[in-house]
C-alpha cells in the first residue's frame, strides 16, 4: 500500500472522533435539567455535583466546556460512577475482556460458518440447500439476540444440562493452562453461538452473493473452460475475491457485535459489560451509559481504520476512495 | 430484680463458656448438630460455592448496614457474641460477660490468643476503635440504637473491653454478632481518613478479620476466601476454601446451584421452591436472620416531612389512610413473595415475640373507602386519570396526584409495580423508579427528595435494633435506613427511651404495644410483608449455623 | 462506509426514470402475486390486527392481575399468566400495540426528516449538501444502539420521547438513499425539460424528482420499521422502555427470573418480536423486487441483483 493513501486515512480518523465528541457533547448539554446531572448520574451529592462542575468546567463558556470535555474524554477519565462508587474507566476496563472474547469468539464463529453455508448455497443457486439457508437466514434475522439467548436455554441448557447456566468459570476449580481454557470454552459455548447466529445470516448472503456475482466474471469461466471443477474454481478463484466484502464489513459489524454482547451477556451471566450496561440503564448511571457510548464509538473507529489498512494491503487496486 | 438478670446472665456465660471450652475439641460442632444432624465425622477439605447478587464494592461490614457488603464479607470476621444454632446467645471472641448496675455496665472477657488474619494479637483496642470509628457513626442500626445510648466504651486490660452506659440498656447481647457488630482491626484502619468509602480507604476491599475464613482475592465476578488455619476455634473450619460467586439474576442462582455450578443459596425465590425442595440433590431450611439483620419487614415509607418546595403528599393523615385502603397488601404477598413469609400485622414483627403487638386494627383494603378519604383530605376526581388538589393540606391547588417511589432493583421494584396498579384504580399516578443503594439513600434520607420509598427495615432480635430507627424523632437523619418517614411524635418518643430502660421483657411487652397502637394510627408506613427466606443448599453439605448468618460456614463440611 | 455506499448505489440502479401512476398499480399487482410479501404482509397484518384489538376484545389495562400467578397456557389463558398473574395474551396484544405506535411514529418522523435532508442535499448540491452530509456522517458516527440508550436515559422513557430519540437516530441511512436516487435523476432528460419551461423547484421535486426516490425510499423505510422494533424491545428489555405500557422487550425481560418454571412468559412475547420483524422483512424483500422490476438498468445486472441478497438482509447492518 503506498504511503499517501496510509497518511489520507489516518486523518480520516480526525473528523470522525470530532464527530463522536460533538455528538456527546451536544446530547449532555441538550439534556433536561442541569448537564452536571448528565456527567454525574442522578446521586444529588451535591460535593460530587460540585467537583464534576469544576472537572468539566460547567460553569464556563460553551466552547471553553467542550474543549474540557475533550480533554476529559481523550485521556479516558470520566469520573467516578457514582451508584458503583468506582472510576467509570476502570468499571468499564475490568469487563472489557470478558466482552471481547465473547464477541471475537462470535465474530470467528459468525464469519467461518457464513462463509461456508453461503459457499454451499452458491453452488447451486435456488436449489433446496439455498434455500432452506435462505429462510434460515431471514427467520434467524427476525428473533431478537435476547430472546435467541432465552430459547437457548429453555431448549439446551435447560434439557441437556451441558452447559453451565452462568459465569466463565467454574468456581471450584483453579485450573490453569489447557484444563482452564476448555473450562472457559465449556462456559463460553452457548453465548457465543447465540451471538453468532444472529450475525451469521448476514455474512452467509454477503458471501452468497460475492461468490456468484465472481462466478459470473471471466476468469473463473476460463478456469472451468480449462477443467477445472467448479468447486475448485470456487475455492481457487471466486473464494478470495468474494470475501473480500466480507472482511471490509467486520469494522461496521463491531458496533453490532458489542450491542448484541450486552444483551446476550445478561442472559447468560456472562461476566462482561452487559451486567453493568444493565445495571447503569435500571439505575440511570448516566456516566456508566456515556462511557459506553465512547468505548464503542471508538472501537468503531479503530476497527474501520484496522480492517481498511489491511483491505488496502491485501488489495492492491484499493488506493484511496 | 437487677440482681436476678445478672445471676442469670452469669449462668448463662459459664453454661456457654464451658459449651464453647473444651467441649468443641472433642464433638467439634455441638450447635452444628441441632440444625442438620450428621452420622459421620466431618470431612476436611473442599470448596463451598455460595452465590451472592451483586459485586458489593466493599468488603468492610463494620462501616455500613449494606446487606451485599454483609453477606459478601462477614464470613472473615467475628462478633464479640454470636448465635448457637440452637437460637441461644453464645460467646464468640468474648469468652464471658457480666452484666451490672441493671444493665448499664456490660464487662466482656476476651477469648485468648485470638489471631488476625496478618498474624497480630486481637485485643480490646480493636474493638474500642470499632465501635468508636465505625459502628457508632456508620452502621445504621448500631448507630441508631447502642450510639443514641450513649454508650461509652474503656479498656482496662488488653483482654477486657467494658461498655458503660447512662441509664439502662437491655438489649445490647443481641447486638454484638458478626452483623450487628463486626470488628475489624485497629492497626489496618486507623490510617483512614474517611472508613465509609473505598475511594479514602483501600483497605476496605481488603481487609483482614479474625473470622474462619481469610481473603485470597476479590474481582467483580467472585470472591475467593481460603481456610483460616489460625483460628481461634479449634478444628474449624472444616472448608478449604469459600467461594462467592456473583449472580445477579435469582432465577439463575437458582439453576446455577441445580446445575451444580454453586453449593448455597441465601434465599431461594418462591416460584422455585416447590422444585427445589423436590430435588433429592438439595436440601433447604429456613433462614431466621439475613445479612441485613433478622425480623425484616418490607416497608413502604411516606415522606411526610419533604423539603420546602416538594409537594407534602402524606402530610395529611388521611392521604396515608387512602393509600393504606387502596392497597390489596395480600394480594402483593401472594404475587411477589409466593406465600413465603406473611403479610404484616403489626409495625413489629411477629419475630420478636415479646414485643410484637396482636390484634392491631390495621386499615382493610377498600377502594370505596379509599375514595372517601381522598375526597375528604381535598382529592377530588375530575374526571382525569390521577385526582387534583383542591384545598389539601401541604399541597398546592391544581397539583396531580402523581408520586415517586424509590426502591432497589428486583422484588422491591414489583412491589411498586404492583402499587403503581392498585393505586390506578383510585386516581393516585404512581412512578417507578429502581435505584441502587447509594442514589436510593441519597434520594430518600439524605436528601428526602421522594413522595414514597420501599425498604427492607430489619427489626432485629429486639425492637431497640431496629424499630427504634424508624420512629425515634431523633433518627430523622441522613443516616442510610433510619426514620424515613420524618415521623415525629413526642409520645412515641417517651415509649422508646421507657423501653429500652426498662430490663425485664415482660415490662416491656406493653410499653411495646402501646407504641404500636399508636404507630397504626399514625401511619407513617404502610407495613407490607414480614418476608422469610428459605436457604437452600447442595445436600452432602451439612453443619450450617442457619442462626448465626454471618458465619454459616463456619462449621460447614462438604463429603464429595 | 464501504457497506453503505454499495446499498446506496444497489438502490440508485434500482430506481425507475418515471413512476406514473399506471406502474404504481402493475407493482401493486405483482405484489399480490409474491408469496414472500403476501406471507410478509399477513403476518404484519396480524400483528397490526392484534395492537388494534388490544384494549377491545382484552382487558383495558395489561397490568391489571387476571388470574393466579404463573399459570400455564389455558383455555382461560392463552398465553398463561405471568408472575403477576397478568394475562399473558393481553400483554402481548398490548405489546403489539406499543411497537405499532412506536413504529408508526419513528418511521414517520424519520421518512420526513430524511427524505427531506436527502431531497435537498440531493438537488441543491454544493455547499448545502456538504453540509447535510456531514450533518448525517455526525450522526453515523456514534453507535445508534448505545446512543439511544444514553439519550433515553437521559431524556426519559416516555413513550412520546422514546419515538423522538429513535427517530432522531433513524433518518440517515434514508437521507443518504434519497440524496444518491436524486443524484441519479437530477440531470436527466425530463428534469431538465422542465427546467426549461421554467418550473419552480418545488414543482420539480415533487413532480419529478420524489416519485422516482420513493419507491427506493420506501423499501428503506419498510426496513428502518423492523428495525426500530428490535431496538424497541431491545431497550425495555434493559428497562428503559415506558413503564406505564406494556411492550413486548419488557415481558422477556420479566421473563428471565422464571425461564425454568414459566416458558411461557419467555416463548410468546419473544414471538411476537419475531413475527413482527419477520412480516416486514418479506415485506420490504417484495417490495423491492416489485419495484426495482421497473427500473431501467441491463437484464444481466437485474438477473444478478435477483440473485443477490434479499433487502431485508442489507448491507447496512441492523441494531439489534
Amino acid at each position: 500500500m503506498n504511503r499517501r493513501y496510509l497518511v489520507r486515512r489516518l486523518l480520516q480518523v480526525l473528523p470522525a472522533v470530532a464527530s463522536i465528541l460533538i455528538v456527546t457533547f451536544a446530547i449532555v448539554h441538550a439534556a433536561p435539567g442541569d448537564p452536571v446531572v448528565a456527567v454525574a448520574g442522578e446521586s444529588g451529592n451535591q460535593e460530587y455535583y460540585a467537583f464534576m462542575r469544576a472537572k468539566f468546567g460547567l460553569d464556563r463558556p460553551l466552547p471553553q466546556q467542550f474543549v474540557t470535555y475533550s480533554a476529559n474524554v481523550l485521556t479516558g477519565d470520566l469520573g467516578t460512577s457514582f451508584a458503583q462508587g468506582e472510576r467509570v474507566s476502570t468499571l468499564i476496563a475490568e469487563r472489557v475482556p470478558a466482552t471481547l472474547l465473547l464477541m471475537g469468539s462470535a465474530l470467528a464463529l459468525s464469519t467461518v460458518g457464513g462463509i461456508v453455508l453461503g459457499a454451499l448455497a452458491a453452488r447451486r443457486p435456488f436449489g433446496p440447500f439455498d434455500l432452506a439457508v435462505s429462510t434460515a437466514a431471514l427467520v434467524g434475522y427476525a428473533l431478537p439476540v435476547f430472546w435467541m439467548a432465552q430459547l437457548a436455554m429453555l431448549t439446551i441448557a435447560f434439557r441437556t444440562g451441558w452447559f453451565p447456566v452462568q459465569g466463565m468459570t467454574d468456581a471450584r476449580a483453579n485450573w490453569t493452562g489447557l484444563h482452564h481454557l476448555l473450562d472457559v470454552g465449556r462456559h463460553l459455548a452457548l453465548p457465543a453461538l447465540v451471538l453468532a447466529a444472529s450475525e451469521v445470516a448476514l455474512i452467509t448472503r454477503m458471501a452468497r452473493t460475492g461468490i456468484l456475482a465472481e462466478m459470473d466474471r471471466g476468469y473463473v469461466t476460463v478456469a472451468q473452460a480449462k477443467g477445472l471443477s467448479a468447486t475448485g474454481a470456487l475455492v481457487h478463484h471466486a473464494l478470495r475475491n468474494a470475501l473480500l466484502p466480507v472482511v471490509t464489513v467486520v469494522g461496521t459489524r463491531i458496533g453490532f457485535l458489542f450491542s448484541g454482547a450486552v444483551l446476550v451477556e445478561t442472559v447468560f451471566g456472562w461476566p462482561g459489560l452487559g451486567r453493568l450496561v444493565l445495571s447503569a440503564a435500571q439505575t440511570r448511571d448516566h456516566p456508566v451509559l456515556l462511557g459506553m457510548v465512547l468505548l464503542v464509538a471508538f472501537s468503531l473507529v479503530l476497527a474501520n481504520l484496522v480492517t481498511d489498512l489491511i483491505y488496502a494491503r491485501v488489495d492492491p487496486r484499493i488506493r484511496y476512495r | 430484680m437487677n440482681k436476678r438478670l445478672t445471676v442469670a446472665a452469669l449462668a448463662l456465660t459459664l453454661l456457654t463458656a464451658a459449651c464453647g471450652g473444651d467441649d468443641k475439641a472433642k464433638t467439634p460442632a455441638p450447635s452444628v448438630q441441632a440444625t442438620t444432624p450428621t452420622t459421620a465425622a466431618p470431612v476436611r477439605g473442599g470448596t463451598l460455592v455460595v452465590a451472592i447478587s451483586s459485586d458489593p464494592g466493599s468488603l468492610n461490614p463494620a462501616v455500613t448496614s449494606n446487606g451485599g457488603v454483609h453477606t459478601a464479607s462477614e464470613m472473615m470476621f467475628n462478633g464479640l457474641v454470636g448465635w448457637g444454632a440452637d437460637g441461644k446467645l453464645a460467646p464468640e471472641l468474648a469468652d464471658s460477660w457480666v452484666i451490672e448496675g441493671g444493665g448499664t455496665t456490660y464487662t466482656f472477657k476476651l477469648h485468648p490468643g485470638v489471631k488476625w488474619h496478618d498474624g497480630q494479637d486481637f485485643t480490646s483496642d480493636d474493638v474500642k476503635f470499632t465501635f468508636e470509628k465505625a459502628l457508632l457513626k456508620l452502621h445504621s442500626r448500631t448507630a441508631a440504637s447502642v450510639g443514641s445510648a450513649g454508650v461509652t466504651i474503656t479498656t482496662p486490660d488488653p483482654r477486657t473491653v467494658v461498655f458503660t452506659f447512662p441509664q439502662p440498656y437491655a438489649p445490647l447481647l443481641q447486638q454484638l454478632n458478626v452483623t450487628e457488630a463486626p470488628i475489624i482491626s485497629k492497626h489496618q484502619f486507623e490510617s483512614c481518613t474517611d472508613l465509609a468509602t473505598v475511594a479514602s480507604c483501600p483497605a476496605n476491599k481488603a481487609p483482614i478479620g479474625t473470622g474462619p475464613f481469610k481473603l485470597d482475592s476479590y474481582s467483580i465476578t467472585e470472591i475467593k476466601m481460603s481456610r483460616n488455619a489460625n483460628y481461634f476455634k479449634p478444628g474449624l473450619p472444616y472448608l478449604d476454601g469459600l467461594v462467592e460467586r456473583v449472580i445477579p439474576d435469582t432465577g439463575t442462582q437458582v439453576l446455577a446451584l441445580e446445575n451444580k455450578e454453586v453449593d448455597w443459596l441465601g434465599s431461594v425465590p418462591g416460584p422455585d421452591l416447590a422444585r427445589v425442595k423436590a430435588n433429592p440433590a438439595l436440601a433447604t431450611a429456613a433462614a431466621p436472620r439475613g445479612s441485613g439483620g433478622g425480623n425484616c419487614i418490607t416497608t413502604v415509607i411516606f415522606n411526610m416531612k419533604p423539603p420546602a418546595g416538594r409537594p407534602a403528599f402524606f402530610a395529611d393523615l388521611r392521604t396515608r389512610q387512602a393509600v393504606w385502603a387502596a392497597t390489596n397488601r395480600q394480594q402483593a404477598f401472594q404475587q411477589i413473595e409466593f406465600n413465603q413469609g406473611k403479610v404484616a400485622d403489626a409495625p413489629i414483627h411477629s419475630g420478636i415475640s415479646f414485643a410484637h403487638a396482636s390484634g392491631l386494627a390495621l386499615p382493610t383494603f377498600d377502594v370505596a373507602k379509599a375514595k372517601t378519604l381522598l375526597d375528604q383530605a381535598g382529592w377530588k376526581d375530575e374526571g382525569k386519570a390521577t385526582r387534583i388538589a383542591r384545598g389539601v393540606q401541604g399541597v398546592p391547588d391544581g397539583t396531580e396526584f402523581a408520586i415517586d417511589y424509590h426502591g432497589f432493583v428486583g422484588a422491591q421494584t414489583t412491589y411498586g409495580e404492583v402499587l403503581r396498579t392498585q393505586l390506578k384504580d383510585v386516581g393516585i399516578a404512581v412512578t417507578v423508579k429502581t435505584e441502587d443503594n447509594p442514589t436510593f439513600s441519597a434520594a430518600v434520607f439524605t436528601r428526602r427528595e421522594f413522595d414514597t420509598g420501599v425498604a427492607s427495615y430489619c427489626n432485629g432480635d429486639d425492637p431497640e435494633i431496629g424499630v427504634r430507627r424508624q420512629y425515634d424523632t431523633k433518627q430523622i437523619s441522613t443516616t442510610a435506613f433510619s426514620n424515613g418517614a420524618g415521623y415525629s411524635n413526642p409520645e412515641v418518643d417517651t415509649l422508646l427511651d421507657q423501653a429500652a430502660r426498662e430490663p425485664d421483657p415482660a415490662k416491656r411487652t406493653p410499653i411495646y404495644r402501646k407504641l404500636q397502637e399508636i404507630a397504626v394510627r399514625d401511619l407513617p408506613y404502610m407495613w407490607m410483608t414480614e418476608s422469610a427466606g428459605v436457604r437452600a443448599f447442595t445436600a452432602n453439605c451439612t453443619g450450617f449455623n442457619h442462626e448465626n448468618t454471618g458465619l454459616f460456614a463456619e462449621a460447614a463440611s462438604c463429603k464429595r | 462506509m464501504s457497506t453503505l455506499a454499495s446499498a446506496t448505489a444497489d438502490a440508485a440502479a434500482g430506481a425507475g426514470p418515471v413512476a406514473a401512476p399506471h406502474r404504481w398499480r402493475a407493482a401493486l399487482h405483482r405484489f399480490v402475486r409474491h408469496p414472500a410479501g403476501m406471507v410478509g404482509l399477513a403476518l404484519t397484518t396480524l400483528v397490526v390486527v392484534a395492537g388494534a384489538l388490544a384494549g377491545r376484545v382484552t382487558a383495558s389495562d395489561p397490568f391489571r392481575t387476571a388470574g393466579d400467578p404463573l399459570l400455564a397456557p389455558s383455555r382461560a389463558h392463552w398465553m398463561g399468566t405471568d408472575n403477576l398473574g397478568r394475562d399473558m395474551l393481553t400483554s402481548v396484544m398490548h405489546g403489539a400495540k406499543t411497537s405499532m405506535v412506536v413504529v408508526l411514529g419513528v418511521t414517520l418522523l424519520a421518512s420526513v426528516i430524511g427524505l427531506a435532508v436527502g431531497v435537498v442535499a440531493g438537488y441543491r448540491g454544493g455547499w448545502v449538501d456538504d453540509l447535510l452530509m456531514r450533518i448525517t456522517e455526525l450522526f453515523q458516527a456514534v453507535p445508534r444502539f448505545f446512543l439511544v440508550l444514553l439519550i433515553v436515559a437521559l431524556f426519559g422513557a416516555g413513550l412520546d420521547n422514546l419515538i423522538y430519540v429513535l427517530a432522531f437516530t433513524s433518518w440517515p441511512t434514508l437521507a443518504r438513499v434519497a440524496r444518491a436516487e436524486v443524484l441519479s435523476v437530477r440531470d436527466r432528460d425530463y428534469v431538465e425539460a422542465a427546467r426549461s419551461i421554467g418550473a419552480s423547484d418545488r414543482r420539480i421535486v415533487l413532480r419529478h424528482v420524489l416519485p422516482n426516490v420513493l419507491p427506493t425510499a420506501l423499501v428503506v423505510i419498510a426496513l428502518t420499521g423492523s428495525r426500530i422494533i428490535l431496538l424497541e424491545a431491545s431497550l425495555s428489555f434493559l428497562g428503559l422502555g415506558d413503564p406505564t405500557v406494556m411492550s413486548w422487550g419488557y415481558l422477556v425481560s420479566n421473563a428471565q427470573r422464571f425461564l425454568r418454571v414459566a416458558w411461557w412468559m419467555s416463548v410468546f412475547p419473544g414471538l411476537a418480536i419475531a413475527l413482527a420483524v419477520l412480516g416486514i422483512n418479506l415485506m420490504s424483500d417484495a417490495l423491492n423486487d416489485v419495484l426495482a422490476a421497473y427500473s431501467k438498468a441491463p437484464r444481466s445486472a437485474r438477473w444478478r441483483r435477483r440473485r443477490s441478497r434479499p433487502a431485508s438482509l442489507p448491507a447496512q447492518l441492523p441494531v439489534r
